[in-house]
């Protein structure tokens, strides 16, 4: 429905100027109209035609107060707050909805402005209670900003009996999102978001006037996965976090830009804390990774960074039960064993191991005299293998996604393995007509798309030509082909791989353009190829190892009967999980937040998280902990502070330290040719996914397992699932 | 021709108190010795827990740790600060902790090497 | 006569021997509690602690307790139970067996004595939860 009113207004209508201004990004091939001149208090400017007054005064650095309008939502004008006085206009103009026309004067701090916004702002109070005091909103509000800056100093309020006004009933929508609905000033921008950028059609409004209430009509779950951003989009305190609610005050709390890991996308965010604890995650802009969305699980699992942490290093006794020890004893016992064990030592990578960790480890092993060194998720290492960073970079970033024409999925359900990967699917396919196929199970990825069945057969077809689909990739401009990396953990990964850089090498007619790009599912993986580990635990399980390092490796993946029977584990890690239960050894290490660490996402971009809090206990920092057991072993490491370390970085691979920057990988074509040795066929095993519905999202690592609300959103959901109005 | 600067530039140096080192000398031995005349009044009047004995060693140590220096100018820089501190004991403008002070046995030194920082929890 | 010349104090420090159980338990006695009194038996609490009267000597030191053998030399004045304390203290003459104002009721607890300074001391505990709650490993 939605693509549909978009593409109308894309193709000529110049009514909604909404649509005007997301086209004037697309549209830049098309002929160029000559821009106007208009006047913003009296500073000429010159526009494109169809630019709103809003966003013509943006461009002098002129802000508009408003409370509907968003850059990232489709225009609604129903909040009133952005009226401007147009000279010769009889009535002020909403500014956010009226294209500017040729040689406007906008005077957007007149008397009759500053007059339509104070009375603008008086209806607005009249029905918003003034609970300030116990809002969650209050410090970071909207409302409560713009009524002192543009609102009267006066008030004109005399119904003290509270005789008339307006009370909403609060409404259940989840176990994230908290609802005062009496709050509510029907800005919309919830409903907008839900439908445009999350594509859950549930939110709406019902009654007129005065009765008008958002909501989802029947008590039902707001299924999304990114249903915290509205929380951020209302701009006053109708909606919150639940998890959050009273617990702090934005103005006491201590902001710290970070990276999230919970997927591999590596979105940026902002920690704040307050006495040594995170109180919320928020999303920071960043228009190349995440605009200014986040995922649910990463803005809410931060409650699993208080519960099953490991705070101090413990030691397995005879009787087979982990006692806490202290570092010395630790470290000494760890390293007794490890200078034992000589050469047959190995060691595991889990999902969030730093550069700096991963490094360490690979330095300490290889000083030993070790090859041993795995991550946790295998990848195929037929043909180029790892050695070519482009077989295993989601190669054409995530922003370009916008601009792809036609997008085939294989083996990957991006919504909820990289939920705003998914967000810039959706928006392209929206507002740019992009079609989108996938080859795997059919999910419900909040967007249409062409199910080309889950026979991994289908692939090697189109490689062929003997597919409809070839010739629609054929004729597209610039297709991209989005393989999942849990796809290439199949026995036939490697020809699967294979298959896709043939059929990619064959699609690319443009340098800039890659088709290839493979969507990672943990945020250590990329850094850990990048360095040297070898993908998949297969090599040590057939190694007769006797001592086996994990490195934060919490997946299923190894289990104590794979290893021999006189096998030391040593766990390294933040939490109690899987890891931690099998280890002989366990030394605390620090989780996302609380270090300073280099991780690398699926596009291959260095980020740096910060430290935001101290890590609990005895825990410590991950590289200083496998350094600090170097130097007990005798092969001491040669760096000593974070600095020295990420020279050493720099040695292996620049990119890594170059934070913010995503290294652009090349040789396709190189990769391509070497893959065609690969002689192994694709069998017929249906392609599978793990996360296909919404309750597999939540829990998938060691931090959302140990999270309460990730818990309740799993209940939720399954609770959803069963009621009659699902 | 260096040389010849760098004598030139230390010649236009302004004195502060000595013209030449057996001035600077003479001023030092002056002050130690107003100060190891002090000391058992010191430990009279600020009734510390030290030997008048173990007063005069950390008195000697305290001079000793700049037997280094050769700069007239510093050393007599060290000296007009030798003498403030000197008043301010005699004057009792100090209190007993800040003589205490000097005989800092008990602190800790901070770790330096990375295993001892790594175990303390320290950075 | 005998009381003028003294003999009669012999006589009763061998009768207050003899009452006390022998030289013996009279030396133990001395050891225990620095003194050896006679005097009568009024009254035993649910302890075992002996309370004893003796008119003979002046106010203020003429009641008196012999706490229970099971303390050994660990006693001290909370042992005594609050009944008692009254009467050993002269706030009464009533002892408790036969004291008509002394209330009893079902939800009066059981008397303890002070526990500062043995393993049932009390300890100020924090009632806020943990920041952090630490991961407790499985037993086998």
């Amino acid at each position: 429905m939605l693509r549909l009113t978009v593409s109308r207004a894309l193709n000529g209508a110049k009514s909604s100027p909404t649509c005007l201004s997301v086209a004037s990004r697309y549209q830049s091939d098309q002929k160029k109209p000559d821009k106007i001149e208009v006047f913003i208090d009296d500073k000429p400017v010159l526009v494109e035609p169809g630019t709103t007054v809003l966003q013509a005064a943006a461009m002098v650095g002129v802000e508009i107060p408003r409370f509907c309008y968003h850059e990232r939502l489709a225009v609604a004008g129903n909040c009133r707050m952005c009226l401007v006085e147009v000279e010769k206009s009889p009535k002020p103009v909403a500014a956010c909805a009226m294209p500017v026309m040729k040689g406007w004067r906008v005077k957007t701090d007149s008397e009759m402005t500053r007059k339509a916004r104070e009375g603008i702002m008086e209806f607005l109070l009249v029905n918003h209670p003034l609970d300030c005091p116990i809002c969650d909103q209050g410090g970071e509000c909207d409302l409560q900003d713009q009524s002192m800056a543009f609102g009267s100093d006066r008030s004109r309020f005399t119904d003290i009996d509270f005789s008339g006004k307006r009370a909403v009933e609060d409404k259940d929508i989840g176990p994230l999102v908290k609802t005062i609905m009496t709050r509510c000033i029907h800005c919309t921008r919830c409903i907008r978001f839900a439908s445009e950028v999350a594509g859950i059609n549930d939110l709406g409004t019902t009654g007129r006037g005065n009765d008008m209430q958002v909501g989802t009509y029947i008590e039902k779950l707001f299924m999304s996965e990114l249903s915290g951003n509205i929380i951020d989009l209302c701009p006053v305190g109708a909606l919150t976090s639940k998890p959050y609610s009273f617990t702090a005050r934005p103005w006491e709390i201590r902001k710290v830009d970070s990276i999230d890991v919970l997927d591999a996308v590596g979105s940026n965010i902002i920690v704040s804390t307050r006495t040594g604890e995170v109180m919320r995650i928020v999303p920071r802009v960043n228009e190349e990774i995440n605009e200014e969305w986040l995922a649910d699980k990463s803005r809410f699992a931060y409650d699993g960074l208080k519960r099953q942490r490991l705070v101090t290093p413990m030691l397995r006794d005879n009787n087979g039960d982990l006692n806490p020890v202290d570092w010395e004893a630790a470290l000494i016992t760890v390293a007794k064993v490890v200078k034992h064990a000589g050469n047959s030592i190995g060691a595991i990578a889990g999902g969030f191991a730093d550069a700096e960790a991963l490094i360490a480890l690979k330095d300490l092993l290889n000083r030993l005299g070790s090859e041993h060194l795995c991550t946790e998720r295998t990848f195929p290492l037929d043909g180029s293998g790892t050695d070519l960073r482009s077989s295993y970079l989601l190669n054409n970033k995530i922003a370009a996604v916008e601009e792809a024409d036609l997008v085939l999925l294989v083996g990957t359900n991006p919504r909820f393995e990289a939920p705003l990967l998914n967000a810039r699917l959706r928006k392209a396919w929206v507002h740019n007509e992009t079609d989108v196929a996938l080859i795997g199970p059919q999910v419900d990825l909040t967007y249409h798309y062409e199910h080309l069945g889950d026979d991994p057969n289908v692939l090697r077809k189109i490689n062929e030509g003997d597919h409809e689909f070839a010739d629609k990739l054929k004729r597209a401009k610039k297709p991209l082909i989005i393989i999942g990396a849990e796809l290439l953990e199949r026995k036939d990964g490697g020809a699967l791989l294979s298959t896709v850089q043939n059929l990619s090498t064959k699609l690319n007619s443009n340098e800039d353009w890659k088709v290839l790009n493979v969507l990672h599912k943990v945020a250590s993986q990329v850094a850990a190829l990048d360095i040297g580990y070898n993908p998949g635990i297969d090599k040590i399980k057939s190694a007769d190892l006797k001592v086996l390092y994990l490195l934060g490796a919490d997946g299923d993946h190894i289990n104590k009967e794979d290893l021999p029977k006189d096998c030391f584990v040593i766990y390294q890690g933040h939490h109690g999980d899987r890891g931690a239960a099998i280890a002989d050894a366990v030394l605390p290490g620090a989780a996302y937040t609380e270090k300073q660490a280099t991780y690398v996402n699926t596009e291959g971009r260095a980020q740096q998280t910060l430290v935001a809090v101290s890590p609990p206990g005895r825990a410590r920092e991950d590289w200083k902990i496998i350094r600090a057991l170097s130097e007990i072993v005798g092969a001491k490491l040669p760096y000593d502070n974070l600095n020295q370390i990420r020279d050493r970085l720099d040695e292996i691979a620049p990119h890594l330290t170059r934070y913010g920057n995503a290294e652009s990988a090349n040789y396709f074509k190189q990769a391509a040719e070497l893959s065609k040795k690969t002689e192994s066929a694709i069998d017929c095993k249906p392609i599978d996914v793990k996360i296909k519905e919404l309750q597999d999202y939540y829990m998938t690592d060691s931090i959302s397992r140990a999270s309460p609300t990730m818990a309740k959103c799993v209940q939720a959901v399954l609770k959803q699932k069963q009621s009659a109005c699902n | 021709m260096t040389s010849q600067a760098v004598r030139k530039t230390l010649k236009e140096v302004k004195p502060i108190l000595s013209l030449n080192r057996d001035e600077a000398r003479r001023r030092v031995l002056n002050l130690y010795k107003t100060w190891y005349r002090q000391l058992p009044y010191i430990v009279q009047t600020y009734d510390i827990p030290v030997s008048v004995d173990k007063c005069k060693k950390k008195l000697r140590e305290e001079f000793t740790k700049y037997s280094e220096s050769n700069d007239i100018r510093l050393v007599d820089m060290l000296v007009i600060k030798g003498q403030m501190e000197l008043k301010e004991v005699v004057n009792v403008w100090k209190q007993k902790g800040h003589i205490m002070a000097y005989f800092k046995d008990t602190v800790e030194p901070k770790p330096k090497d990375f295993l001892s920082k790594f175990l303390n929890g320290k950075d | 006569m005998a009381k003028y010349f003294g003999v009669d104090k012999i006589f009763a420090f061998l009768r207050t021997i003899k009452e006390t159980g022998g030289i013996r338990a009279s030396l133990y006695k001395i050891y225990r509690f620095d003194n050896l009194r006679p005097g009568t038996l009024v009254g035993t609490d649910k302890f075992g602690n002996k309370y004893f009267e003796n008119p003979h000597y002046f106010y203020g030191r003429n009641r008196w307790v012999e706490y229970a053998p099971k303390y050994g030399m660990d006693y001290d004045g909370s042992q005594v139970p609050a009944e008692w304390f009254g009467w050993l203290h002269y706030k009464t003459d009533y002892l408790p067996t036969n004291d008509p104002t002394r209330p009893k009721y079902e939800w009066m607890a059981e008397h303890t004595e002070n526990m500062s300074g043995t393993p049932g001391q009390f300890m100020p505990y924090s009632t806020t939860t943990p920041k952090i709650q630490a991961w407790v490993p499985p037993k086998n």
